[in-house]
């Protein structure tokens, strides 16, 4: 019944986000037809192309065609170089995953171990110190740290590639570059969670029995702290797989969501709905994964 | 918890490791030369290509009939020709230049199956030029005639197309990924970066896409690409200028920025408030400002060295009290409040911002609308707007002034995009007279022009046999070569 249910509500959310970037990317000034033929291009011409491409067609036509095209698993082709979009995903999404998870994994890192260092010593200096870091991380733009871990890490000090994809090291900028603005919201909900849980009667329990504070911390207090992290994590990793479109362009990562902002400007309609239906699904996968660590992390969410 | 600390430490030496590479010279004269592009070809097929990154690529993988000198007269590349007649010009192909990069001989036959194809394709932007051909006949491997439905002085030079094999157009090749000339470079390999070498020496050259400008910047100082050429804001190039190991090199450019009117606007329609308008803007501020080096100001669409152009137009001073006094004669109650769209470019932002302040003590109120690049053009073709920033690219041809100011032109039939209508004009642009077509312009001010964009191109100190072309064109990538000294 959960497993229906479960299903009946991914359709659902999958068929919205269709319909949604169906109609929005059709209301949006631009047509792809300029685009692809020019200004100077006869009224005849124009009429001729749209047919061929079955723009001409009621927006409810070509959204149901789109629709039969997807349930055959055929994503359709590029308008402008008709190329096969499944294998511009294909080229793509990998890039974004691998850059997402690298940029995770440096934020949890970082973010967690400092956000329970904070909490143990919370309100003295180590404490102050953590949580400015912390909020400067969280407040610089990826634009204005990208460009700067360029200069000190690749052209000053010459350890790593300025950016592009064809050295091993390329991907450790652009995931320092998010994973550092992640691990400051880590550390911030880390701490925040774990203050909270440290004043609980079963740690104050624990700590009275003689266990180490090691164990306290990491068995007991981490344990219960754990929900909110997960959530912010899920949220984040949903965020990062639907393409970061500044650190993609500054570090020319060639990503899923460069080529979604590419599609837009050049109004290639099939692409764009390929790319958010990824990104779509992408969150969904995200959130029923959360579901799960939720589940694993606090046996009363199982009733749910 | 020292754990934490002794594996941060490991992750440095771990990075430290990743990118050391130094090459010996030897090595570096045979090395491929990478030039970072602010944006990667779309389509490399001549008979789409219509963004410039594919348009300069096409020039060096394919050849065409025609190309252009300094005056940008028509000259021959890959034929010579003759007018038979008002409506017949025939080609005579250079024999020594005719050989594909796959080893098969150009001829007669890929000149003609090119356009045929080119005229077939309903979904290309350049098929619309060749619609007034009749038909093409070949009289034998090296010369071919096209017959034209109307006669069209200007014909030949618009055969500037690159030339296919007939064989892989009916085999429907793939040109747009993997493209087949005879130019100076030949095609190699397109995965991530596009890869070309260079038919005479066998030198290979990457493009590299690199979309920001610091980055590109970054990545030449660094060494990892070794020319970056124009898509600079002037700060970066003065950064470089001052950097011991780069060389950059300037000149003057025929890339024409224009502010864009809407003539059957209310207000626009007025002669006195375009006047005032031109008054209002101080070009040479902004040319000092915000403008590359050997960016001047401009007259009209084509430059004064061109053989259509006009020297002896003279700009429209900066006079904010003469402007205002305009708009006063012109009935206008002050401050006048215009629209000005622009794109999201950071550059274009920039100016706007600075043309805004310009025009205030005009009595010009401008609000500023950026749109991203889909919004803002589709407003323009549709003549959505009161005044807008727009560059024409790689002009050739006076042909432009009839497209973008006569009367019978407006779009979609041409580009008149301010929806201008002058008899006068109208009658010397077909009396082809271009000295009194610019004048009239510049009189009239369908437009206001602003300058011409300087050219530039910055290198490291190893590379040399480059230099940048007035229309941002990279033909010399058939010559660039490391110099190990």
């Amino acid at each position: 019944m959960i497993l229906l249910y479960r299903l009946t509500r991914f359709i659902s959310v999958i068929f919205g986000v269709l319909l949604l970037t169906f109609l929005l990317i059709h209301l949006v000034p631009g047509d792809p037809i300029e685009v692809m033929l020019g200004e100077s291009a006869s009224t005849v011409d124009r009429a001729e192309l749209r047919r061929d491409l079955g723009l001409d067609k009621p927006l409810i036509y070509q959204f149901g065609h789109y629709l039969n095209q997807l349930a055959h698993g055929d994503l359709g082709r590029s308008i402008h170089t008709k190329e096969s979009i499944t294998s511009l995903i294909a080229a793509r999404y990998p890039a974004t995953v691998k850059l997402a998870f690298v940029s995770l994994l440096i934020a949890l890192i970082v973010g967690v171990p400092l956000g329970v260092y904070a909490a143990l010593r919370a309100n003295r200096w180590q404490d102050f110190i953590v949580t400015i870091i912390s909020v400067r991380f969280a407040a610089m733009p990826v634009f204005w740290l990208g460009p700067v871990l360029m200069l000190f890490f690749a052209v000053w000090l010459g350890w790593l590639p300025v950016s592009g994809m064809d050295n091993h090291g390329a991907i450790v900028l652009p995931a320092i570059t998010l994973g550092l603005g992640l691990s400051a919201i880590l550390t911030r909900m880390t701490r925040t969670s774990l203050l909270e849980v440290l004043n609980d009667d079963y740690i104050r329990t624990a700590r009275a029995k003689g266990l180490s504070a090691r164990t306290v911390v990491l068995r007991h207090a981490l344990r219960a702290a754990i929900l909110p992290i997960i959530t912010i994590v899920g949220l984040q990793m949903g965020s990062l797989l639907a393409g970061t479109v500044i650190t993609e362009t500054i570090f020319s990562w060639d990503g899923i969501g460069r080529l979604l902002v590419e599609s837009i400007e050049k109004r290639d309609y099939p692409v764009t709905q390929a790319c958010v239906l990824v990104v779509a699904l992408s969150y969904v996968i995200v959130n029923l994964a959360t579901d799960i660590l939720y589940q694993l992390a606090d046996p009363r969410m199982r009733s749910y | 918890m020292k754990w934490p600390f002794l594996f941060y430490i490991l992750c440095l030496i771990n990075l430290a490791a990743c990118d050391r590479q130094v090459l010996p010279d030897n090595d570096v004269q045979n090395a491929a030369i990478k030039f970072a592009i602010a944006q990667s070809p779309l389509n490399l097929d001549p008979r789409y290509a219509t963004d410039a990154s594919s348009e300069r690529i096409c020039r060096l993988i394919y050849q065409s009939l025609v190309d252009f000198d300094a005056s940008m007269r028509p000259i021959p590349q890959l034929a010579t020709w003759n007018a038979v007649s008002a409506q017949a010009y025939q080609f005579n192909l250079i024999l020594s230049r005719n050989v594909f990069h796959h080893h098969e001989p150009l001829t007669a036959d890929d000149v003609k199956a090119t356009y045929d194809s080119l005229v077939g394709l309903k979904d290309s932007p350049h098929a619309s030029e060749f619609a007034n051909i009749h038909h093409i006949a070949v009289q034998n491997q090296d010369t071919l005639t096209f017959y034209l439905k109307q006669p069209d002085a200007h014909f030949a030079e618009k055969l500037i197309i690159g030339i296919l094999p007939k064989r892989l157009i009916e085999a429907g090749h793939d040109f747009s990924r993997q493209p087949v000339g005879n130019g100076a470079l030949a095609f190699e390999h397109w995965q991530n970066q596009l890869r070309l070498k260079r038919v005479a020496d066998g030198q290979e050259v990457v493009f590299h896409e690199v979309k920001d400008s610091t980055v590109r910047v970054l990545k030449l100082i660094k060494g990892e690409v070794d020319l970056i050429q124009g898509d600079l804001p002037p700060e970066l190039v003065k950064y470089l200028q001052s950097q011991p190991d780069i060389k950059v090199l300037s000149t003057t450019g025929s890339n024409f920025s224009y502010l864009g009117l809407n003539v059957q606007h209310p207000v626009l329609s007025r002669l006195k408030v375009r006047q005032a308008l031109a008054h209002a803007i101080d070009r040479e501020a902004l040319i000092r400002q915000v403008m590359v080096p050997d960016t001047r100001v401009a007259g009209a669409i084509l430059p004064p060295e061109h053989y259509a152009g006009n020297a002896d137009l003279r700009a429209y001073t900066y006079n904010p009290r003469m402007a205002r006094q305009l708009l006063i004669e012109a009935g206008i109650q002050l401050p006048l409040k215009l629209v000005y769209k622009t794109s999201t470019d950071a550059q274009r932002v920039r100016f706007a911002t600075i043309l805004q302040a310009q025009m205030r003590p005009a009595g010009i109120d401008l609000q500023i609308n950026s749109l991203d690049w889909g919004t803002f053009f589709s407003d323009i073709k549709h003549g959505n707007f009161e005044l807008y920033g727009l560059t024409w690219v790689g002009i050739k041809t006076p042909e432009i002034y009839e497209k973008a100011f006569g009367s019978e032109y407006f779009t979609p039939r041409g580009v008149n995009r301010g929806r201008y209508r002058d008899a006068t004009l109208d009658a010397f642009l077909l009396e082809k007279d271009w000295r009194s077509v610019t004048l009239r312009i510049h009189q009239q001010l369908p437009y206001i022009p602003l300058w011409y964009e300087g050219q530039f191109v910055a290198f490291n100190r190893h590379i040399k046999n480059y230099a940048p072309k007035s229309d941002g064109n990279w033909d010399d990538l058939a010559t660039i070569s490391h110099d190990a000294h």
